[in-house]
């Protein structure tokens, strides 16, 4: 097994797209290559600063040759001054799963005018016929950015903005673009967790019934969770306390039309272990318990990507969370 | 029987299905199959978050454990530490029943935990019997199940049994199985497991079949020349040698797995891609494939048995010298056959089938080889390397498709030769593929029925097996034995040399 590596490079620190795409094109040619090359997207990673960036480059490499993908990272200087453009290409190959495999990224530093019309710049570099998926690293773009055009879907992290005041663009953007939210992502588990406990008979009367809603964890998942359970749950605002802490976890109380008690839960307690419980006060009980992954830069990307289209959950729970 | 409220929170989770609250009860829970791939196969489940919350497993054997001795058991199944809280915690919840299964206080207290689980853990009386055992005790454990009340389920509720191949020896004792079933279980209360059909790779032949324009219109006599089915081992019998002996590769991999990838290959496009729909299509087809008379075994079926040879550089000993298998035996480990498909989409078409032990790789594929062109413009010194077209659908290992075609040799000459183009299903997709089982498991859970096997569908196929079987029982047919790393006997090349064919090397 040879894992991935860099095959070759080049780089030019003043050039102008023609260059970069003739480069390209020499780039592969010397390399002992598969017969096809199998690629599902074009992955453009849109960043202002290098860690940010190399972050990124760092999830995508992890997904290592399971997720083919011609990767372009923008790096972009919005700094006053002359246009400008630099690149770097690299061609990275090895081995995964017993079978050869190779992809390029190239990474463009940006700067002057062109900012403001990136899609003009990425379009030359993306596969024909296969979605274009923006990742917005740094922060959102604004609704009108000419760069949506040139995106079939969005990907975003809602943790990574940290005011509540992102979910009212990150609405609107959804109303433009498929948005994938990595927060969201991550937040699977809870969600699939809460709502495996109100499965079964003796249980799924009471999810009808919830009086108060306890969330907890860092701005944007606790949005997310709380907007998710108003709009799932037909719940208002006020049911819905939010404070901060951590890690995510909340609790449902919920009495039913009999006036039995019942609690469902699910928490993070030690490690990356998450404990989901349902009892009924003087009833059966059941609880689960989850290993969450490593939290690798990769974690929720893989997911995300595996589901570039609207998500008709996601999106109401956006604009709940805005009122929250 | 009130009806529950819908769950609002599922909606968008729901794109990988979940099985809801239930118990699953495996019977040979201390077995080989239950320690190889059912745990394994329900942790794996457990860690993509597929399992219900309320859930339990109880083991039924004879082996006499308790509760947390199959506990200890299941744990031992996760290799991977970083799960191993999460299966833990589920492990905990599993009960253990020792009895034998002709001992009706078996069921009793079987009766009692299943009972106990309900209450303690909310499961709804929903419940999966696995019958992980030898085939023979199938039917005395389903009648135990009806006659302790097991197997009809309470309102609202479920109760389903999973079944494992071999499904009888022939025509006559399958029948008689599922009879004695059927007086206990409703045919869709039955999910007879083939694990073939679980390979995503397998499934893919319907995907790649009828979600893309492109091939229908060539999927027919009109392009097809030849359809090649290999399904080849290189590993012998090891310890099942005596299980061997008495199944032999037609009932141990004809009468199922090919007759399945033969099925989905061949079929008609269903209405739906549902239960109904695909096996409907699949029992049509195999209703379509020609039955042999006793000569026509002789000239379009050949049997072989390995002998010592070389296999992935090492030197393994011959079928009559493995373990617990008869120095005269006469059981085949390798079979060809030629069938013929007579319906209109096939007429003429001949698939040839070929599975056997001891081949010199582990490769399971089907390939369609296309007629030539009707007139080929270059001159022959210019097409020298061109060979018909083809696809390759390779089900395992190195799972995609291969299509092969000419195309032209770069300089300045004119030279054309055949090209491979590649797709590899691994590299195209991010998810993991699920093994067999867990899609398996998960499957008879939810209650799809659709990649398990109908009734219909194996009596079709012991239609097709039986006579071969009976021929070579009756006329003591020759039994060639080939060299364990060959790819069979001699015998098998004749069958497509009078042809004008050859069998491929996948």
């Amino acid at each position: 097994m040879r894992p991935i590596s860099l095959l070759s490079v080049w780089s030019d620190e003043s050039v102008k797209v023609a260059d970069v795409l003739e480069a390209l094109d020499a780039l592969r040619r010397p390399e002992p290559m598969p017969p096809t090359r199998t690629s599902v997207l074009t992955l453009v990673i849109v960043a202002k600063r290098r860690a940010e960036a190399a972050r990124a480059q760092a999830a995508v490499h992890e997904l290592g040759g399971r997720h083919p993908a011609r990767v372009l990272t923008l790096l972009l200087d919005d700094s006053a001054g002359a246009g400008h453009l630099a690149a770097e290409l690299r061609l990275l190959g090895g081995e995964a799963d017993g079978r050869d495999v190779w992809f390029e990224e190239i990474e463009l530093r940006v700067r002057g005018p062109v900012v403001q019309h990136l899609d003009s710049l990425i379009e030359p570099f993306t596969l024909p016929d296969l979605p274009v998926v923006c990742w917005f690293v740094t922060a959102l773009p604004h609704v009108g950015d000419p760069l949506l055009a040139a995106a079939d879907v969005l990907v975003v992290d809602a943790r990574h903005f940290g005011d509540v005041a992102c979910f009212a663009t990150l609405a609107e953007l959804s109303r433009r673009r498929p948005v994938v939210d990595l927060s969201w992502v991550r937040l699977t588990p809870w969600r699939a967790l809460l709502a495996g406990l109100f499965e079964g008979p003796d249980f799924r009367p009471f999810v009808g019934c919830v009086e108060r809603v306890e969330i907890w964890g860092r701005t944007g998942p606790r949005h997310l969770l709380g907007g998710w359970l108003a709009d799932r749950l037909d719940l208002p605002s006020a049911a819905i306390g939010l404070s901060p802490a951590p890690h995510v976890g909340l609790r449902l109380h919920t009495r039913s039309p009999a006036g039995d008690r019942a609690t469902f839960e699910v928490i993070r307690g030690d490690g990356r272990l998450v404990a989901a419980r349902a009892a009924i006060a003087d009833g059966p009980a059941s609880e689960a318990v989850l290993q969450l992954p490593e939290a690798t830069p990769a974690w929720g990307l893989i997911e995300a990507l595996s589901h570039l289209e609207r998500d008709a959950v996601y999106e109401p729970a956006l604009r709940r969370a805005v009122e929250l | 029987m009130s009806v529950l409220p819908p769950n609002p929170l599922l909606e968008g989770l729901e794109g990988e299905r979940r099985a809801p609250p239930c118990t699953l009860v495996v019977f040979g829970a201390s077995g080989d199959l239950t320690a190889r791939k059912l745990l394994p196969a329900l942790e794996r489940l457990a860690r993509r978050r597929l399992l219900p919350t309320a859930f339990s497993v109880v083991g039924v054997a004879r082996t006499e454990w308790t509760d947390e001795e199959f506990q200890a058991r299941a744990s031992e199944v996760v290799k991977d530490a970083l799960a191993q809280p999460q299966w833990t915690s589920l492990t905990r919840g599993f009960r253990y029943v020792a009895g034998e299964y002709g001992d009706p206080a078996t069921f009793e207290r079987l009766g009692a935990v299943l009972d106990d689980l309900d209450r303690q853990r909310g499961t709804g009386g929903n419940r999966v019997f696995y019958l992980a055992t030898v085939p023979e005790v199938f039917a005395s454990v389903a009648e135990a199940l009806g006659a302790h009340g097991l197997a009809r389920p309470g309102p609202g509720a479920f109760v389903r049994v999973v079944i494992e191949k071999p499904f009888g020896r022939d025509l006559t004792s399958a029948d008689a199985l599922d009879t004695c079933l059927h007086r206990v279980f409703a045919e869709n209360q039955l999910y007879r497991i083939d694990h073939y059909l679980g390979k995503e790779t397998v499934q893919n032949v319907l995907a790649l079949r009828f979600a893309n324009a492109i091939f229908e219109p060539i999927w027919n006599r009109r392009y097809v020349d030849q359809v090649q089915i290999t399904v080849a081992e290189a590993a012998g019998v090891g310890h099942r040698g005596g299980f061997y002996e008495s199944a032999g590769a037609m009932r141990d991999i004809v009468q199922n797995h090919v007759m399945q990838v033969l099925s989905l290959t061949a079929m008609e496009p269903p209405a739906t891609v549902d239960a109904k729909g695909i096996r409907d299509e699949k029992v049509k087809v195999l209703r379509a494939v020609k039955v042999f008379s006793p000569d026509e075994v002789a000239a379009n079926v050949v049997r072989g048995q390995y002998e010592r040879g070389w296999v992935e550089g090492e030197e393994v000993r011959g079928y009559r010298e493995e373990a617990a298998v008869a120095a005269d035996s006469r059981t085949e480990t390798f079979v060809a056959a030629q069938l013929s498909i007579d319906n209109w989409r096939w007429a003429g078409v001949p698939f040839y089938l070929r599975t056997g032990k001891r081949l010199p790789k582990r490769v399971t594929e089907v390939a369609m080889e296309f007629h030539s062109v009707p007139h080929l413009p270059f001159p022959p010194g210019q097409a020298r390397g061109l060979g018909p077209n083809a696809m390759v659908l390779r089900i395992q290992p190195d799972e995609g498709i291969t299509l092969r075609f000419g195309a032209k040799v770069p300089g300045q000459a004119l030279q054309v030769r055949t090209v491979s183009m590649d797709f590899s299903y691994g590299a195209a997709f991010v998810e993991e593929s699920p093994e067999a089982y867990e899609r398996l498991l998960l499957d008879a859970m939810a209650g799809d029925p659709t990649l398990f096997i109908r009734t219909d569908e194996v009596d079709q196929a012991w239609r097709i097996c039986d006579p071969i079987l009976d021929a070579w029982a009756a006329q003591d047919a020759p039994l060639p034995s080939y060299p364990a790393g060959s790819w069979g006997p001699a015998a098998a090349d004749r069958l497509l040399e009078r042809n004008g064919q050859a069998w491929r090397s996948p």
